[in-house]
């Protein structure tokens, strides 16, 4: 795996997640990063993007979402920092996992699976932005 | 993505092909709640070209069967590629959720055939 990073700046669009997706895979693939590791990434950033663009704005027109990846020595770092309303996805609650059909419910699931996926999930409010950062071994 | 209908007898086939993401979900939903709502009770979902879903994709499939179950329906899913089939294990679903290795094992299944349940 070589060292590099990129940034990627997109509208808070949900029409985008196609571009997130395919700039995250061609980042990966010019690293050389194992395809687990970077599919895992790839869901957990379209889950965090779709999730700020559905939830963060009031009206997202115009707004603008950050996303930078990052290759360290054993592990592949990304940071989404958006301008929209204070949310710390780690304070979500989690889905009844357990819970039978019927009392399921369609909320958290996007969260819960980057909890999942990621080895590491950090989050601050700075300047009156979401700032997340994840963290994923490579092995 | 890519959505294809097949009925076989009673049971309708619904393929769905590459990406499931929250850009194409909702003409997912539309369609597989759409046959529903239209009567069908035995649908299954063959996902062997499924190649990404994320969490605005599984509600759809959550969406289906809690639909289905009160109308004593059933939904079948099959053929996930491990990566697709270890999101549902993250989530959950497998518990709550019929899903089989192949498209033969499905219609089995539906047929409430015990041998490949």
């Amino acid at each position: 795996m070589h060292e590099g990073s990129i940034t990627i700046r997109l509208p808070a669009n949900l029409c985008e997640i196609e571009e997130l997706n395919r700039l995250v895979r061609q980042f990966g693939e010019l690293h050389g990063i194992p395809s687990r590791t970077l599919y895992a990434m790839n869901l957990a950033l379209d889950e965090i993007f779709t999730n700020v663009v559905l939830h963060g704005f009031a009206d997202a027109t115009g707004q603008e979402i950050v996303v930078r990846l990052e290759t360290l020595a054993q592990e592949l770092q990304s940071e989404v920092v958006d301008g929209g309303r204070e949310f710390d996805p780690r304070s979500a609650p989690l889905p009844e996992l357990t819970a039978a059909l019927g009392e399921r419910t369609l909320g958290g699931l996007g969260i819960h699976l980057v909890r999942s996926l990621m080895d590491g999930v950090d989050y601050r409010r700075e300047k009156a932005k979401n700032v997340l950062t994840m963290r994923k071994r490579i092995r | 993505m890519q959505i294809k209908e097949d009925k076989q007898g009673d049971t309708t086939i619904v393929t769905v092909t590459e990406h499931l993401d929250s850009a194409t979900s909702s003409v997912f939903e539309s369609r597989l709640l759409g046959l529903v709502d239209r009567g069908e009770r035995q649908i299954v979902v063959d996902c062997g070209a499924l190649d990404y879903v994320n969490s605005a994709g599984l509600k759809v499939f959550l969406l289906a069967a809690k639909r289905l179950e009160p109308l004593g329906g059933k939904l079948v899913l099959c053929a996930l590629a491990p990566s697709v089939l270890m999101i549902f294990e993250m989530i959950g679903f497998t518990r709550i959720m019929k899903i089989v290795a192949s498209r033969e094992d499905a219609m089995r299944v539906l047929r409430g055939d015990g041998a490949a349940a």
